[in-house]
């Protein structure tokens, strides 16, 4: 048996299924929950909460930086040319370019962090309902002990409006 | 290191516009033909403006030849993303032409308006293509062009002067339009020189620069007698 | 009662992907011509030369630098709503947020051909790029058409990811709704998205970065556009007030452009439920507002120069106040400021049509004053032997033009192939609104207009 889940037509349902997963037993990274939308109104969908991505943007936005500081000195150090009067390295235009440069990094690294990690599938969980994308919030345990099935399957149906699967 | 820098005596032209022709004789600078022309496409490196001063019957009329400035303070040369519009050593604006991909800011931004677009291939009706001054390069459809002082002068005398192992001497170098002007109203020189011809009118006491307000330094000093 | 409404949000809002009408075909068509005819014009001025234009000495920048500046402006709509509001938390943006930030993208890519279409030597475009070139050269970091090349690039990336990033949740909706082809299409494109909290976390932290970047972006990139013209010592053009200026006058045309978008879909995708007459109220009052900031920038701008009353500035003033500018200026002055002051200022005209009049007028408006920006000035500086008029040409009408089609065939094929309002954050703002019991205004679902 790969997967042992539930459909729950709200959130107060899913918060009773996943207390009752909880009481049976089952440890937390265990737990699969998914819903067709941000649930930060409930426990269940506050967790997990930590996230690296801020980080990644400030790195990106660093080595943005730094790229349009080495852009511009090095070109225009290395091929000084005199444009009216200016000097060859003039900082107020080369903020410019630094600025851009930053914002993209920063951009592109929050992106790049978000689609790596949606590539890579979390410790290879995979179990999926279509009736998700229909409102429905699913609760379950993916490849669950022999011994633990049944008490997994009560504890799914206890919540009102549970409709029990496996696969 | 030489400055290149011109003077205009507005008291001795008379509009002749000989220097107009012998511009576009030494600069391979293509007529456009009346409809163009009409249409605001020809290219005259120097120009004479004509204006009217005066009411009727007391009218005068003042000519004035513009061509490039070469100023010190050109605002072509930060706005071109390319750098053709740039500045040498010696005063001179210089205009890549092979780096130039026409977005026309560097016009735009002069003040004085001397700044061509070649907006055709430049052609010339047979047989006049061989009179083609073989020292200066034709420019193709989309760059700009402009007054370069005739650098191609100033260059071979450079040349020849460091050949014959000597210096160059005042009024030795003269640009089409300074040989063409036949009242001497155009006079061509080393404004670092104190001694050359251009340095001491440009001193006078007639002596003023084009839309000095701006703040572009030119290097070409017009003289005129304030009436 | 939730299930039947999550159940009726997405079949309305996919039932534009998964059936197609002979109607749509025509509109392509219909569309795809247009933009097809402005191409073949481009390719007749590559090959005849820059001189089919009406550009001439001096005024060597004409309508495609006026439509650069327009569609440049136009792409502020997305950033404002998006970014701006979401970061405000105006729970109202959410069926909106989608339809703006189309419109910012594909308004980016269509400004962004222009400064290539005006070049002299269009093939050589790609030397605003820097790279090792064996010619020995960099751009000239220190011009404003590179800071352009720069801003716009990242204001594109930028904006496509904004986009991209919250569509991968709908894609996994149509990924699930759809067979065959479409759905192994859309697999892809999902990402493989499930919808856990730890991914939710994710793409929410990811939207809240980019919201933040993204404004200083979009400021930078218009300030930076008003920076071509303001660099350069031409009459009324040297003018410190040009970024901010400019800028504001963006996000008025945004806010157009998204009200006239927002009128059309409601209408021809049967959209009434999620697009009502309270979305358009809140934009009708932006647009209000806009249109008093714009005028407070025309203000300060004219009697700035009116009392400096320097002879080469005043020259351009009256050419556009009183001279051969002054109808196309008071026409500018009546759409941008006397048409949304009365329509969107009474309540009574703040209707959908009061908005979507109002909105075309400010469209109008705006194109007109980026063109009464560049071309009176140019005509007019400093020596009066200069001075000359422009008249554009048959090609840059047909250009110009033709870019509203674009516009409009890129954003049909669009809603065509994505659900143009965005499903699961119109849901989430649908339940968080519920359970908190917030005033009327915040309930999108709740009153069903028809």
């Amino acid at each position: 048996m790969k997967a042992v889940y539930g459909l729950y037509p709200d959130g107060h349902a899913a918060q009773q299924a996943v207390n009752r997963l909880r009481a049976a037993g089952i440890p937390e990274p265990d737990i699969t929950i998914l819903s067709a939308r941000p649930m930060e109104e409930y426990e269940f969908g506050r967790r997990d909460k930590g996230t690296w991505m801020w980080w990644f943007a400030c790195l990106g936005g660093a080595l943005g930086m730094s790229a349009g500081y080495g852009l511009s000195w090095l070109t225009e150090t290395s091929w000084p040319i005199d444009v009216g009067g200016l000097p060859i390295f003039a900082w107020w235009p080369n903020l410019i370019i630094m600025f851009e440069l930053t914002m993209l990094g920063a951009i592109v690294a929050t992106a790049a962090a978000l689609i790596a990690s949606a590539l890579v599938p979390s410790r290879g969980r995979t179990l999926y309902d279509s009736e998700v994308t229909d409102g429905q919030i699913l609760v379950g345990v993916e490849n669950p002990g022999e011994a633990a099935v049944h008490d997994i399957e009560v504890a799914l149906s206890a919540p009102p409006g549970a409709r029990v699967k496996s696969r | 290191m030489p400055q290149w820098g011109m003077a205009a005596d507005l008291d001795r032209c008379n509009g002749c516009g000989a220097c107009v022709v012998a511009c576009h004789a030494e600069n391979n600078i293509s007529t456009v033909g009346p409809d163009q022309a009409a249409r605001g496409r020809a290219k005259h490196w120097i120009r004479v403006e004509r204006y009217w001063e005066g009411e009727f019957p007391d009218v005068r009329v003042k000519f004035r030849p513009v061509m490039c400035q070469q100023c010190g303070n050109a605002p072509c040369e930060p706005v071109c993303p390319t750098y053709a519009s740039h500045h040498t050593e010696d005063g001179l604006n210089a205009q890549v032409y092979n780096r130039c991909i026409g977005t026309r800011y560097c016009a735009n931004a002069c003040p004085y308006s001397v700044r061509f677009f070649d907006f055709f291939n430049p052609s010339w009706d047979r047989p006049l293509q061989v009179q083609l001054n073989p020292d200066v390069s034709l420019r193709e459809v989309g760059v700009m062009e402009k007054c370069t002082f005739c650098v191609q002068r100033i260059r071979g005398a450079q040349i020849q002067a460091k050949a014959e192992g000597r210096e160059l001497r005042d009024g030795e170098i003269q640009p089409a339009c300074v040989q063409s002007c036949a009242p001497r109203a155009l006079v061509f020189g080393d404004l670092a020189n104190p001694e050359s011809e251009v340095s001491r009118l440009s001193r006078s006491s007639r002596g003023v620069k084009l839309l000095e307000h701006v703040g572009t330094e030119p290097a070409v000093t017009y003289l005129a007698r304030l009436s | 009662m939730t299930d039947l409404t999550s159940t009726r949000i997405n079949n309305d809002l996919t039932r534009p992907l998964l059936q197609t009408s002979w109607r749509f075909y025509a509109l392509a068509a219909a569309l795809g011509s247009i933009v097809l005819t402005a191409l073949v014009a481009w390719m007749s001025q590559a090959y005849y030369g820059f001189g089919v234009t009406g550009i001439r000495w001096p005024v060597y920048w004409g309508f495609y630098v006026t439509s650069f500046v327009f569609w440049i402006g136009i792409s502020h709509a997305g950033t404002l709503i998006s970014a701006i509001l979401r970061l405000v938390n105006a729970g109202w943006r959410r069926p909106v947020t989608r339809c703006a930030e189309v419109i910012t993208v594909f308004a980016l890519m269509i400004g962004a051909m222009f400064p290539i279409i005006h070049l002299g030597r269009p093939w050589l475009a790609f030397w605003l790029v820097p790279y090792p070139s064996e010619r020995m050269i960099w751009p000239n970091f220190r011009s404003p058409l590179v800071w352009d090349f720069f801003a716009i690039n990242t204001y594109l990336i930028g904006s496509v990811l904004f986009l991209l990033l919250p569509m991968i949740p709908d894609f996994a909706v149509v990924r699930d709704h759809s067979k065959g082809l479409r759905h192994r299409m859309y697999r892809v494109l999902a990402l493989g998205w499930r919808g856990t909290p730890k991914q939710w976390h994710r793409l929410e932290t990811a939207m809240q970065i980019m919201a933040i970047a993204i404004i200083p972006v979009a400021v930078s990139v218009h300030t930076i556009v008003s920076f071509d013209f303001s660099m350069a010592p031409v009459p009324m053009w040297q003018s410190t007030i040009f970024g901010p200026y400019f800028v504001a006058g963006a996000i008025f045309s945004g806010i157009a452009a998204l009200i006239l978008a927002m009128a059309a879909l409601r209408r021809f995708l049967q959209l009434q439920a999620y697009l009502q007459p309270l979305h358009f109220d809140n934009l009708g009052k932006l647009l209000l507002l806009m249109a008093l900031l714009w005028g407070y920038f025309v203000f300060n701008e004219r009697l700035v120069v009116y009392y400096g009353n320097e002879p080469a500035e005043m020259a351009v003033f009256w050419r556009t106040q009183r001279e051969s500018f002054a109808p196309l200026y008071w026409t500018m002055v009546v759409c941008n400021f006397a048409v949304p002051l009365v329509l969107m200022g009474i309540r009574r005209f703040r209707t959908i049509a009061g908005c979507v009049v109002a909105s075309f007028a400010v469209v109008v408006g705006m194109w007109l004053e980026r063109f009464l920006i560049i071309v009176p000035s140019l005509g007019a500086k400093y020596l009066p032997y200069t001075f000359g008029i422009y008249r554009p040409q048959p090609v840059e009408m047909i250009i110009a033009g033709a870019t509203f089609a674009a516009m409009a065939f890129l954003y049909v094929l669009f809603a065509k192939v994505v659900p143009i309002i965005s499903i699961w954050e119109l849901k989430a703002g649908e339940h968080v609104s519920r359970e908190s019991r917030p005033s009327v205004e915040e309930s999108h679902l709740g009153q069903v207009q028809p």
